[in-house]
């Protein structure tokens, strides 16, 4: 029975998956048409993979009735395990094979990347900044997020013009918008030109000496962190705005004929109705401020400028600094850091799953 | 219905039976030493977009009536590119521009040395110069072919306006700090200098550092201390950071500061020089610099170049430059870098005006440059690889840690804190040195 399931969850999986590789292998290298590659890709990868559930049902079906319930199962979920395993843990298991070994892989060195991680005076600043944006970007984007719902709800017309523009800088990458606001905090020194940045052709035209914003250490994490906020409101607004449309009419009449005022329906009534919701989209953006990377890279040279992040360093250390221990060990330092914020997310939902 | 039954299960069978023998056949092409020819040479390479459209310009006019097509590739995230593709199998070869990283390419991305494809290294040696073919020697074996140098140790001026206020070129490093304590007597500023470069800030700074190390400390201390056989605190090290910092934080010498060269960009830092009056008159960058000049400035008349001065003992020039490394050992890629290497390549890609890549193949006559500025260049490189003083820059010698990392962060903390922070810095760069 054993065997049977591991026949039919593991094996026969990546024998069919090995056989899709080679047939794009094959198609890959061909100099043929691009069109009819691409077709023939879609209809083998598409065909394949149902040929392959068909087949497999039907082997099932042979097997004596008393199996049958046992293993066909195994067969459905098997081929969404074999790619978690083979994209998800297997990285997971290496990576953290890889953080106890020096800097080429070679040898393994016990602990030393691991201290490294918590001694290093940069890295300590990276988890103290880190700390800072998993912190202060969920509460800054979710209140005006929050605003801007409430307030929006209450335009005559415009509404959807009005959320539209909030929305906007969503659609731009990490990078991009990083780029466009080394525009606005764009310095050079007095006696070299006009100065190209927003900020500073204020500061000169109200008769200041420009100012090198992305040095000023700490306020440099503040100015980096607008950016990432001025991102994710309009994602804040838009989900806050829907969950505020979906509270009964009734229920906020009834309070305002009761003789609440404008705040005390704010504050008793909308807030707690959608409560769920405002958890759920600080959760994304405590683990998107986990992950951010792209704005403080591109905006200079952190370790100078002390806006370190975990993330930054990983990709540092890892692939510009060329030591995987190091890398990896930051890497899992990371991965433990999400689990809480994982394992809280998935209580959670259970837990309303349970209520309905 | 039974004979469907059993259909299926031959059917599966088919399957896997395929998949191995798919194997098998796979097995054998790679087994052997040589590979087969995949009919396509891709080649990676840290340029802008124009300079690989160029380069792929050259190849396509050069490299003809062979059984393969070559791509040039510009990578906008080369080491990231690099380490990934490597451990994936998926390069050929790469123009890699950091010879520092090439010993950890060799063992984690599986390059070919030169030897295994079959190359005389002598023959190697006799075109591109000992010194250059030896920063690609790991265990014995080459893996670099150096395919572009650039001149570092060039200082510019606005040659219309420095020739009309009296100045004289200077040859020595004390006529050098004369001129910049006229410039300063006259009422003006004499040098302009910016180290930012986003992530990797504080790079122009180390290039400073190197030029008077190597004409401080001469040219085999300079060698003792991009391997880490001196410590990073020496007190060799101590004194090229003292004089660099006597520059640096003399009153009037620097526009703007040396508290404000780490924020600004070094692309924009040259651009006071074409104020009118100059702004500054003095800047110390590679020979790529000018392309960040404003574009009607003229080469040899609103600005031109002198030689870093000697100092206290004889140094050569500093130069960069670009090794190609091979990860595929088969015909095909062979045939490419034979042509690749070659004087008709190189001399036709010394005329790229967009990319000002200078060959270090010896056989390149000065002819083949673009404009007058890199045939100088080309021939004061020349004369310091053949007087053996030249040295490659260190900092891309160094271990990433360091040469990318701590040395650049390093440099631009002394701008920002002065001269006093100097012992600290250089003792945390010696601590940060991988052991």
């Amino acid at each position: 029975m054993f065997a049977l399931r591991l026949v039919g969850a593991v094996v026969i999986p990546i024998a069919a998956f090995y056989t899709l590789w080679v047939t794009f292998d094959f198609l890959r290298d061909s100099e043929a048409n691009r069109v009819i590659v691409v077709g023939v890709a879609v209809v083998v990868g598409v065909g394949g993979v149902f040929f392959l559930y068909w087949a497999m049902n039907r082997a099932v079906e042979l097997l004596p009735e008393r199996y049958r319930e046992g293993v066909r199962p195994w067969i459905f979920v098997g081929p969404a395990m074999v790619l978690l395993s083979v994209f998800l843990v297997y990285p997971v298991i290496n990576t953290i094979l890889i953080s106890f070994k020096d800097a080429q892989s070679q040898s393994f060195v016990g602990l030393d990347n691991f201290k490294f991680v918590f001694t290093d005076e940069s890295m300590l600043r990276a988890i103290r900044n880190t700390l800072g944006w998993m912190i202060l970007v969920p509460v800054a984007a979710v209140t005006t997020g929050l605003a801007f719902a409430t307030l929006a709800d209450r335009l005559r017309r415009g509404e959807a013009v009005a959320k539209s523009i909030i929305f906007l800088p969503m659609a731009i990458s990490f990078a991009g918008a990083s780029i466009t606001w080394r525009l606005i905090y764009s310095f050079r020194p007095a006696g070299f030109g006009s100065n190209i940045g927003l900020l500073n052709g204020i500061m000169l035209g109200l008769g200041q000496n420009p100012v090198d914003w992305l040095s000023q250490h700490p306020w440099n994490n503040l100015y980096l962190m607008v950016i990432m906020v001025w991102m994710q409101t309009g994602f804040a607004m838009v989900v806050l705005s829907a969950a505020i449309k979906s509270i009964p009419d009734e229920i906020i009449e009834a309070a305002r004929i009761d003789g609440a005022s404008e705040w005390q329906v704010f504050r008793r009534i909308i807030v707690p109705s959608i409560l769920p919701t405002i958890v759920v989209v600080a959760t994304y953006m405590v683990i998107n401020s986990l992950k951010v990377f792209d704005i403080v890279f591109v905006m200079g040279n952190a370790e100078l400028n002390q806006t370190e992040v975990i993330a930054e360093r990983m990709i540092r250390w890892f692939f510009i600094g060329q030591d995987y221990g190091k890398g990896a060990a930051i890497a899992v330092v990371l991965f433990i850091v999400v689990i809480p914020v994982m394992v809280w997310n998935v209580r959670r939902f259970r837990e309303e799953e349970m209520i309905r | 219905m039974r004979r469907l039954r059993l259909l299926s299960l031959l059917s599966i069978v088919l399957l896997i039976g395929g998949a191995c023998k798919a194997k098998e056949n796979e097995g054998g092409a790679t087994g052997g030493p040589k590979e087969a020819n995949t009919g396509k040479v891709n080649v990676l390479a840290a340029v802008e977009p124009e300079e690989a459209d160029a380069l792929q310009g050259i190849a396509d006019q050069t490299i003809t009536g062979v059984d393969y097509t070559v791509e040039f590739e510009a990578a906008g995230n080369f080491e990231q590119d690099v380490q990934v593709r490597g451990q994936g199998g998926t390069l050929d070869v790469i123009l890699l521009p950091q010879p520092g990283s090439l010993p950890g390419l060799v063992t984690s991305a599986h390059a070919v040395s030169l030897e295994d494809m079959g190359y005389d290294i002598g023959e190697l040696e006799a075109t591109f110069g000992k010194p250059f073919m030896d920063l690609g020697l790991v265990d014995g074996k080459h893996y670099g072919i150096p395919t572009n140098i650039n001149l570092k140790s060039m200082i510019w001026y606005p040659k219309d306006d420095f020739d009309k206020a009296g100045y004289k070129v200077p040859t020595t490093w004390d006529e050098l700090m004369a001129l910049s304590d006229q410039i300063v007597a006259d009422g003006s500023t004499p040098w302009c200098v910016g180290f930012q470069s986003e992530g990797s800030t504080g790079w122009p700074a180390t290039d400073w550092m190197e030029d008077i190390m190597l004409r401080t400390a001469g040219p085999d201390t300079y060698d003792q201390w991009y391997k880490h056989e001196i410590p990073f605190d020496d007190p060799s090290v101590v004194n090229a950071g003292k004089m660099f910092g006597d520059v640096m934080f003399h009153p009037g010498y620097v526009l703007g500061g040396a508290e404000n060269t780490p924020g600004l960009a070094f692309g924009d830092a040259p651009l006071p020089m074409f104020d009118n009056p100059p702004k500054c008159w003095l800047h110390r960058q590679a020979s790529f610099i000018n392309a960040f000049f404003p574009k009607d400035a003229k080469a040899g008349v609103d600005y031109d170049w002198f030689p870093f001065p000697s100092m206290t003992t004889e140094g050569g020039p500093l130069f960069g430059g670009e090794v190609a490394m091979v990860f595929r050992n088969s015909p095909e890629v062979k045939d490419f870098l034979d042509r690749f290497m070659g004087t008709d390549f190189q001399c036709a890609m010394a005329g790229i005006t967009a990319a000002s890549r200078i060959s270090p193949n010896v056989n390149v006559g000065s002819d083949c440059y673009a404009n007058q500025i890199l045939a100088d260049s080309a021939e004061v490189l020349k004369e310091g690889l053949k007087a053996g003083t030249a040295r490659f820059d260190a900092s891309d010698l160094m271990p990433a840690a360091v040469g990318s990392g701590s040395f650049w962060t390093g440099m631009v903390k002394y701008m920002k804190e002065g001269p006093s922070s100097l012992d600290g810095i250089l003792k945390d760069i010696d601590s940060s040195w991988p052991s």
